[in-house]
């Protein structure tokens, strides 16, 4: 599949640093055509170098000091303005968006650092949903394990080989995610970890989990769903057009997640 | 408040059956029960079917307070039967009755194939209901019920209402902790005589949910498809999270009808209300077999020399 044709927020997890670099090669040709302004953030075993890519000034290498500020624990909103404010650049340069390619495996290290970054891989999904900005966040899985890949990788709109059956990402408001996938006992823990690193509880009322492209949910994520609902004093009302899940919700007499159907 | 009646200083559920040849020895028992639960100010419940309801209603003074409720709704599954009873039940004891007495029967359509589940039922109950202080009749009309179902009713109820006005225990009643535990294998379904159209060792759930779309799509209609979707999932869960290795997992299906065999090398459930009764929060397991019973019409546990297994029947 070519990257142009899939999401705006993709994550890539790889164990072979010479597989990414192709496909890297690949979203940037595919910026390039798109019209795009193109910034490529390499991890350490990158063998990309800039005089190798096509471009111009149209795509930039860019270090991780410039695009986030260097290597710490990132600060979801402060980055997420900083693409906002380079997003607007490009657009006023002529460029029709902006795509960044960036291997974040060196910010993803600690425990500290992953929370604070998958937060930050939620609300900017927003801004690709809103703005003309495309991602493509790619992870080493041999170096940071398959589980912390995954907290990632569930949160952006698509993934590929990171080991998720379920993408939690969110809408146009902060009201608003969406499920899309299947969630069973191997997202037990999953997603309930991804639903603390949305900011649905800062909505004020109830939020919307759009379901339309949820293809299972068993109940034990819908208990994480209550159960995150609950501790944000909040109602998750769950739209899907699978009937059945609704009959699920019955039996467990969940308080806190209405189901309704899919409109 | 005391209770009034047989059961006049029981504690817990008071379980009857009432086996009865003709129309004259159901009312001779049904009628007493009702209006002595009336006169006492119980609730007073009848869940017969629609003809025995009129034969009682029909002798019943005009205007006795006797709640007569669809024993259809009631009786769709075992396990839901057990969750509309309790809820009922918890609602009257909340409103301070001193005992509540019902009196119900079982349609003949579950005396075919479904018996096994419902005699699981009857006899579930007799733990199920015992923290309510509840008497029941159980009626059962023994020129449409088989002599083996009758052996069962036997069985699982500890005592028999007499025309008469005697209660007589049954000599053949047995704990259902033991009646439970036998996990009898039920008979085969007529399908299983066939080859499977389907037949995975070590299923993914997700390949196990799609053999199931697949196989009800065009022979189920849509909900209970995805309803048997629910029931599996939550059966090859079990087997992975509970069973022993190897899981195999083996599907049959024809117009109106998908079967589905879930089988794991381990002894299967140690608890002998699995299935229905939930246990736990969910959290920490034990509503995976509570909500496959409840999401597909018939389900039969059971341990061979394979080892355990789960089967998940739609249409019946």
């Amino acid at each position: 599949m070519s990257p142009a044709a899939k999401a705006g927020h993709e994550c890539w997890s790889y164990d072979d640093q010479e597989l990414f670099d192709a496909y890297a090669r690949k979203c940037v040709d595919a910026g390039l055509a798109a019209g795009e302004r193109v910034w490529f953030v390499q991890g350490r075993h990158s063998g990309v170098t800039a005089g190798s890519l096509p471009g111009g000034d149209a795509v930039r290498v860019v270090s991780f000091e410039e695009a986030y500020s260097g290597d710490g624990v990132v600060d979801p909103a402060g980055q997420v303005a900083a693409y906002t404010a380079v997003t607007e650049e490009a657009l006023a340069g002529g460029y029709t968006g902006l795509r960044v390619v960036a291997d974040v495996t060196a910010l993803v290290r600690t425990d500290e650092q992953r929370d604070a970054f998958a937060r930050y891989e939620y609300i900017i999904g927003r801004y690709m949903r809103l703005a003309p900005m495309r991602a493509v966040c790619a992870y080493d899985r041999g170096e940071l394990g398959e589980r912390a890949v995954a907290e990632l990788a569930c949160l952006h709109e698509s993934s590929h080989d990171a080991g998720v059956t379920f993408q939690l990402h969110p809408g146009v408001t902060s009201a608003e995610a969406m499920l899309d996938g299947e969630l069973d006992m191997s997202a037990e823990e999953l997603f309930g970890t991804a639903l603390e690193r949305t900011d649905l509880d800062r909505a004020g009322g109830d939020v919307v989990v759009d379901g339309a492209g949820l293809r299972f949910i068993d109940h034990r994520a819908l208990l994480a769903l209550e159960k995150y609902a609950a501790s944000r004093r909040t109602t998750a009302v769950l739209r899907t057009p699978t009937g059945a899940v609704a009959r699920l919700a019955g039996l467990l007499e969940l308080a806190h997640v209405r189901v309704e159907g899919a409109r | 408040m005391t209770r009034t009646g047989a059961a006049a200083g029981y504690h817990g559920y008071y379980h009857e059956a009432v086996c009865y040849d003709s129309d004259d020895d159901l009312l001779a028992v049904a009628v007493p029960f009702l209006l002595g639960g009336v006169a006492a100010g119980e609730p007073t419940i009848v869940t017969l079917g629609e003809r025995a309801s009129a034969l009682v209603r029909a002798v019943l003074p005009r205007d006795t307070p006797v709640m007569f409720m669809s024993g259809g709704a009631m009786y769709a599954r075992p396990a839901g039967a057990i969750r509309a009873y309790r809820k009922l039940l918890a609602g009257h004891v909340a409103a301070g009755a001193p005992q509540i007495r019902i009196i119900g029967e079982l349609t003949t359509a579950m005396f075919g194939p479904a018996w096994d589940s419902w005699a699981r039922y009857e006899s579930a109950i007799n733990h199920a209901y015992d923290e309510f202080p509840l008497w029941s009749m159980c009626a059962y009309d023994t020129r449409t019920a088989p002599p083996s179902v009758m052996e069962d009713v036997l069985r699982t109820h500890p005592r028999t209402a007499q025309p008469d006005g005697s209660h007589v225990p049954n000599e053949t009643y047995v704990e259902p902790v033991m009646f439970l535990s036998e996990r009898r294998a039920p008979e085969p379904d007529p399908l299983q005589r066939a080859a499977p159209r389907a037949d995975f060792a070590q299923p993914t759930l997700t390949d196990a949910r799609q053999a199931v779309r697949d196989a009800g799509d065009g022979n189920l209609p849509g909900d209970d498809v995805e309803d048997l979707v629910v029931a599996v999932s939550e059966a090859v869960a079990n087997a992975h999270r509970h069973g022993r290795a190897p899981a195999r997992m083996r599907l049959w299906s024809a117009p109106g009808r998908v079967v589905v065999a879930v089988t794991d090398a381990g002894p299967g459930p140690k608890d002998p209300f699995a299935g229905l009764l939930p246990t736990g929060d969910g959290l920490e397991g034990g509503l995976g077999l509570w909500i496959a019973h409840q999401s597909c019409d018939h389900v039969a546990m059971y341990r061979d020399a394979g080892g355990f297994t789960i089967r998940l029947t739609a249409g019946l």
